[in-house]
């Protein structure tokens, strides 16, 4: 596992309100049975909730707020801190990142939004229904896209860098805290919890196809499962919106030249609406498969990342009771036969 | 460059309005700095505080202090932009996409089809073809458009009909009595022209209706799917790979296009809405 730091949980009650002094801090709490981030300040350190699964927002709000302006000025801000990110979030940063970041133009407010934060990743402990990370390549903990990991044992936090920012913070909570290297039997004691969840969500999800054979079933389907799938869907684009990978926008024109990034999606009517009337998803169940085609035909045809890291967030959000996989299950059944 | 504000339009004065026709007018544009672009690339073009929507210049490419924009009537900010006078402060950014492969046209015979706006890339295509018409065979621009007067250009139209090596032929859908040329859609003028298939390209530019069935005659005279270039028209908000709205398929359009030849997006979903 490398290097692995451990603090007592007393000690990081106080190390909670050093970092809520000099970051905007952010972290998961939970409320009527959901769990959101927070921002944190000595009123609510005591109430974080540590590895559980999927705050409902997922991490992508951070560094493309809903709506933002993209013509002001670049702004000093004072450094984020998120704390309480699972792996399949911190993984969906890579296509944000190449898209954002590595094509041929960057886009200076996510960078400097993307620049200015440091992100804790957490070992997820459980799983949550629909929770599908191992399907796709992706464990249940974090392996990339972090600069420190927590993960909570008993009365231990154990810490590890995956940065340099986080090699850097981790010297900083020495001055706060007593840091010790982290015991080898919790160090087996986590690893044993991963490959026990990593079982759990692989067998839970042991009939859903992988990521590049969902693309293949999708690209030979017909139209029928898609009227049947889409026949619930009301175009709210709640699954757009909540998805960690999907990001299309709107330029909004405001006077004196100002632009606003407003998060759109394919799900709404009109998203590809050209002089004329003419709309290439006019129909509801075109629109629908769009979504599907995106994430597992047409972005890995484009990006090196992928498109789905199977967070579930579609399945549990969608007022259509529409549920993704059962989809995808569906159409690998029907090939099978 | 890379930490340039890609969202950030360059300014651009308005220093003529020239009528086109009923329903088209050019919008001569002077950048506060020079600015280049290939033909067949777009620009997004700025209607301060309204909206944006992309516009393929229609000017020559070699003219780097003005340039030219044909816009249609077509919708909430075209008509808006319809209603300015010169002097209107407007904002550009781009140049964006893949124009016109000119290096695949040299040698060639070209024949350019047309329809309605979508004169307007081809202009400045063929300004370039102008220019640089001692490396083609032959230029033999096909045009239709509804009516005569919704026939664009006709003082370049005169000029062009005088210059060697290339060609014109016009149609309309409905014609009256001040017309002489052909009537029909614009593929009737495909039955006309004679050209040396195997030896040529042809780059079809219009309404998606006319590319549709641009394309399909087409490939009924001899032409393969990859002497066939298209400037397609997509829904676009950003214009730099990045909103979503003009992906067509796995392509986006912005970026990958707006020219393809058609070998690549023949198989791609709903390429003629
Ligand atoms: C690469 C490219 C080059 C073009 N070149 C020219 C040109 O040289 N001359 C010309 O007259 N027209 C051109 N068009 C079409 C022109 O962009 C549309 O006519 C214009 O966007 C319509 O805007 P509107 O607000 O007036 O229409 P509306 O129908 O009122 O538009 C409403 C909404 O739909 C969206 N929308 C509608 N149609 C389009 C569209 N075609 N593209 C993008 N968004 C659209 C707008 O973003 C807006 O949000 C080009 C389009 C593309 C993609
Ligand atoms: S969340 Fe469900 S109902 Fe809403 S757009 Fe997505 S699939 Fe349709
Ligand atoms: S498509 Fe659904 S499961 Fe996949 S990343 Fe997006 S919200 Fe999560
Ligand atoms: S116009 Fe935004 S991605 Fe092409």
């Amino acid at each position: 596992m490398g290097k692995i730091s451990s603090i007592s949980a007393t000690d990081w009650q106080t190390v909670l309100l050093n970092l809520a002094r000099s970051y905007s801090f952010y972290a998961p709490v939970s409320f009527n049975g959901s769990m959101d981030y927070e921002l944190i300040d000595e009123d609510n350190a005591g109430e974080i909730v540590y590895n559980h699964p999927k705050p409902s927002t997922p991490l992508k709000t951070f560094f493309l707020p809903v709506k933002e302006n993209v013509t002001a000025d670049l702004k000093e801000q004072k450094p984020a801190l998120i704390m309480g990110a699972p792996s399949c979030d911190l993984a969906a940063l890579d296509i944000l990142d190449e898209m954002y970041l590595n094509r041929d133009y960057t886009d200076i407010y996510y960078k400097n939004r993307r620049k200015n934060s440091i992100l804790i990743g957490y070992d997820c402990q459980s799983m949550l229904e629909n929770c599908h990370c191992t399907s796709y390549g992706i464990n249940p903990f974090p392996e990339k896209n972090f600069d420190l990991l927590l993960i909570k044992l008993d009365d231990n936090l154990l810490l590890q860098s995956g940065s340099a920012k986080g090699t850097a913070m981790l010297k900083e909570l020495e001055n706060h805290a007593r840091i010790t290297e982290a015991e080898e039997n919790d160090i087996k004691r986590i690893e044993e919890k991963r490959a026990d969840l990593r079982e759990v969500l692989t067998q839970k999800n042991n009939k859903l196809p992988g990521y590049d054979s969902s693309g293949r079933l999708i690209k030979a389907s017909d139209d029928n499962i898609w009227k049947s799938y889409a026949s619930t869907c009301v175009s709210c684009g709640a699954c757009a919106t909540i998805c960690p990978t999907c990001t299309c926008f709107l330029l909004i024109d405001r006077p004196d030249f100002e632009k606003i990034r407003q998060l759109d999606a394919c799900q709404y009517p009109g998203f590809e609406r050209v002089a004329g009337d003419e709309d290439p998803l006019e129909e509801l169940p075109v629109r629908f498969k769009n979504r599907y085609q995106c994430k597992y035909v047409w972005k890995p045809l484009k990006f090196k990342s992928i498109a789905c890291t199977g967070c579930g967030r579609c399945i549990e959000t969608c007022i259509g009771k529409i549920n993704k996989n059962e989809l995808l299950r569906e159409l690998a059944s029907e090939n099978k036969v | 460059m890379k930490d340039d504000n890609i969202y950030k339009p360059l300014r651009a004065k308005l220093v003529e309005v020239i009528e086109e026709s009923p329903t088209i007018k050019s919008f001569v544009l002077e950048p506060e700095r020079e600015f280049s672009f290939a033909t067949g690339q777009f620009v997004e073009l700025t209607l301060n505080g309204i909206g944006e929507a992309p516009f393929t210049p229609s000017s020559s490419p070699l003219v780097k202090d003005k340039m030219e924009i044909t816009i249609m009537k077509a919708g909430y900010v075209t008509e808006k932009i319809h209603k300015l006078n010169p002097g209107e402060i407007m904002g550009i950014r781009g140049p964006y996409g893949r124009g016109y492969p000119l290096e695949e046209f040299y040698g060639k015979e070209i024949m350019v089809l047309g329809g309605g706006c979508g004169f307007a890339p081809l202009r400045s295509l063929l300004y370039n073809l102008e220019a640089e018409k001692d490396r083609v065979k032959k230029v033999t621009f096909c045009y239709g458009s509804k009516n005569p007067a919704e026939c664009i250009y006709k003082p370049y139209i005169d000029n062009l009909r005088k210059m060697d090596k290339f060609e014109v032929y016009r149609t309309v859908d409905e014609a009256d009595e001040s017309w002489a040329e052909e009537v029909g859609v614009a593929t009737v003028l495909l039955d006309k022209v004679e050209v040396n298939i195997d030896d040529s390209v042809a780059v079809v530019c219009g309404p998606p209706i006319m590319m549709k069935f641009g394309v399909m005659k087409l490939l009924e005279m001899g032409y393969t799917d990859k002497q066939i270039y298209l400037s397609m028209e997509k829904n676009m908000s950003c214009g730099l790979g990045k909103c979503g709205h003009c992906m067509m398929g796995e392509y986006f359009v912005c970026m990958d296009g707006p020219v393809f030849r058609y070998d690549e997006i023949k198989d791609q979903p709903n390429i003629w809405k």
